[in-house]
């Protein structure tokens, strides 16, 4: 049933009680995504799309309301207790933020034994030589693993937790913004680190980010989210070149230029306005209230993934139109 | 180059900021000079621990507690080195002829307070207002911004507005007292792509209007290109490459920025191919270093690199200026020091 995926998301809904009395915020609705083994898919949206919610949920930090969560073709809501955390465990979690996500007493070894001791099985040597290997496959010297994380760069950090993360040989690594909070010349480096992994180990890799030019490059496939729903999903390329939603294109027509030339051909802000509140989102299409192509259809109900090319699709009635009403037909190629 | 009438409205000359707290003694900015004419935007490009934040709010007495400043060099700012002046002095072009924008909205408002009573505070502080004035120019100020529903907003308190409106207030409470100059640090960092967008558009529109200077730190060399028009570039509290946006980010000198600009994904990356950035990470601060601080990172690094001091200096295409004399064939191997 799981056609070949190692992670699959079914109609995913999470919501949450708002701090306004008896409302809800869906923060993701009826989403639904999958990961082949070893491939790295991104996951864009703006702050509040349901981005990381959705990645929370997979891994079990928050609670679906409903959907299901197939891993290798086993629904997570079957099981429960021991069975449930040893089967999850093939999911692991790199947060965005190295210096909150490590213990600050721990050394890097002792944060290393500690993940390695939930897999358990291992004499004191085996550890050892385990995390040993574990340093080697992130990069870092063994000799860190006397050190605190205090002592330790950004990136080491970063380095260090994603360790932390393959000690129980995950199949599946959700990265929630991993590089975001490092600096500019080290990002390039971590995000190396992704690629290798996938290739040497085979994990399969989600990675949630807003940095569209990131993704690009590091993802196969892209889903882009828009107040908790798929507005977009396909081949990296497709979506960035050929986008079929208009927030897609607004996303990427947002993007500063880093060249001077072009930059000064562009205006930026092709986009009006913020993301509607999730405790009261617009009825139909939820981008409707930001579009510049909205008409009275949109507001009447959810528009359904559009298929433009394989795997690509979109969930906008004008997508595959060659010139959907006035302006805004021109497709962004370039990403910087 | 500037013309002999206009005299640029803030001029850094030379400037070493020491910083000394219980533990240690760093110098965070070792040596930087630049200008900002009215109405032209600078950009400082720099990563964490570059200076490039220490560089903008010490000379105005914006330091957390428990640090003693100790600065050298000048900067004029409207005539007057304003190293020179009293706290009681600097209170007085604080908030007034020099507006301030932070990165964090949410940290840099007063959560406990309405958002009209916050910047009409200013205006009644620096403008002299009565609060009845205070409140119209409010309303007018939010209005400047683009804030949607500006009448109901003046009774909303910070955590009620969106991470994108936030920036908006604080942008508004920043030229309250139409400053001649605004320091902007990483204005847009903490907002989406889109969001961005706006409030850069935003920045400019009112720029034009005011004739502000404006002085962007950022570490995004897309911002960079989109809002200034000269750029500097800071490495460990020194400058490393400055000159027009159009030159140094097409044609950049020194290694560090060479190496910035690459890291940048181009349209023609493929998907999985892999990423360009430099080696090693930024240094920590420290004490001053009779080196070039980025030796350890650079590629072209050789023997004199590590123990002298590298000068800014002229390049083909002026007027950049970069501390790099091996890419300028000053310093080779085996040369004479």
């Amino acid at each position: 049933m799981s056609g070949g995926h190692v992670l699959r998301v079914e109609n995913l809904v999470t919501r949450f009680k708002s701090v306004e009395r008896g409302k809800w915020i869906t923060a993701v609705d009826d989403a639904s995504i999958d990961l082949k083994p070893g491939e790295i898919v991104g996951l864009v949206g703006e702050s509040g799309c349901g981005k990381s919610t959705l990645g929370r949920s997979i891994v079990g930090l928050e609670k679906p309301d409903s959907g299901r969560i197939l891993l290798d073709g086993v629904d997570l809501a079957t099981l429960s207790g021991r069975k449930l955390r040893d089967t999850r465990r093939a999911i692991q979690y790199v947060f965005q933020d190295p210096y909150a996500s490590l213990n600050d007493r721990q050394t890097i070894g002792e944060a290393l034994a500690e993940a390695l001791t939930i897999k358990g099985d291992l004499s004191p040597a085996g550890f050892r030589l385990r995390i040993r290997t574990l340093l080697e496959q992130v990069g870092l010297p063994d000799s860190l693993h006397e050190r605190y994380p205090r002592e330790l760069s950004g990136g080491q950090r970063q380095r260090v937790a994603i360790a932390r993360a393959l000690a129980v040989e995950p199949r599946v690594l959700i990265c929630d913004e991993p590089v975001s909070a490092l600096d500019l010349s080290v990002r390039a480096q971590v995000m190396n680190l992704f690629l290798r992994l996938q290739q040497e180990l085979g994990v399969a890799c989600l990675f949630i980010a807003h940095d569209l030019a990131l993704v690009r490059q590091a993802a196969t496939r892209v889903y882009v989210m828009y107040l908790g729903k798929v507005a977009e999903e396909g081949p990296s390329l497709d979506v960035y070149e050929r986008p079929g939603h208009p927030y897609t294109r607004a996303l990427l027509a947002s993007i500063p230029s880093a060249d001077p030339r072009i930059a000064a051909k562009r205006t930026l802000s092709a986009i009006k306005g913020d993301i509607p509140s999730p405790t009261n989102p617009p009825s139909g299409c939820r981008f409707r209230t930001r579009c510049p192509l909205a008409v009275q259809a949109c507001a009447e109900a959810q528009p359904p993934m559009v298929p433009l090319s394989t795997g690509h699709a979109a969930a906008c009635i004008f997508a595959g139109q060659e010139n959907p009403r006035i302006g805004l037909s021109q497709t962004i190629g370039a990403v910087v | 180059m500037n013309s002999m009438t206009a005299i640029p409205l803030l001029q850094v000359k030379d400037l070493t900021i020491d910083l000394f707290t219980e533990h240690a003694a760093v110098r965070p900015v070792d040596g930087v000079s630049y200008d900002v004419s009215q109405g032209e935007t600078l950009a400082i490009v720099g990563e964490s621990g570059s200076g490039k934040t220490v560089l903008n709010f010490a000379p105005l007495g914006l330091m957390p507690t428990g640090v003693s400043v100790q600065t050298g060099g000048q900067i004029i700012f409207d005539g007057q080195d304003i190293t020179k002046l009293s706290e009681r002095q600097l209170r007085s072009i604080r908030g007034k002829s020099i507006g301030f924008i932070f990165q964090d909205p949410m940290s840099a408002l007063n959560p406990a307070r309405r958002i009209g009573r916050q910047i009409a505070e200013t205006v009644e502080l620096h403008l002299g207002l009565s609060a009845t004035q205070a409140e119209s120019r409010t309303l007018e100020l939010l209005k400047l911004v683009g804030m949607s529903d500006p009448e109901s907003r003046l009774q909303q308190y910070p955590h009620e507005l969106s991470g994108g409106l936030r920036q908006r207030v604080m942008i508004s409470i920043a030229i309250a007292a139409e400053p001649k100059l605004l320091i902007a640090d990483e204005p847009t960092t903490a907002l989406d792509v889109t969001i961005q967008a706006q409030i850069l558009q935003l920045l400019k529109e009112i720029q034009s209007r005011l004739h502000m200077a404006i002085v962007l730190i950022t570490h995004d060399m897309g911002v960079v290109a989109a809002t200034a028009s000269k750029v500097a570039v800071m490495y460990a509290g020194r400058i490393v490459e400055q000159g027009p946006v159009h030159q140094v980010l097409v044609r950049p000198w020194h290694p560090y920025t060479t190496g910035l600009i690459d890291a940048i994904p181009r349209a023609e990356d493929m998907p999985g191919s892999l990423f360009r950035g430099l080696p090693g990470a930024p240094p920590i601060l420290g004490g001053p270093v009779e080196a070039c601080a980025f030796n350890p990172r650079c590629a072209y690094a050789i023997e004199t690199c590590r123990n002298r001091r590298p000068p800014l200096l002229a390049t083909p295409t002026p007027p950049v200026i970069a501390a790099c004399p091996v890419v300028l064939g000053q310093w080779q191997e085996g040369g004479a020091p």
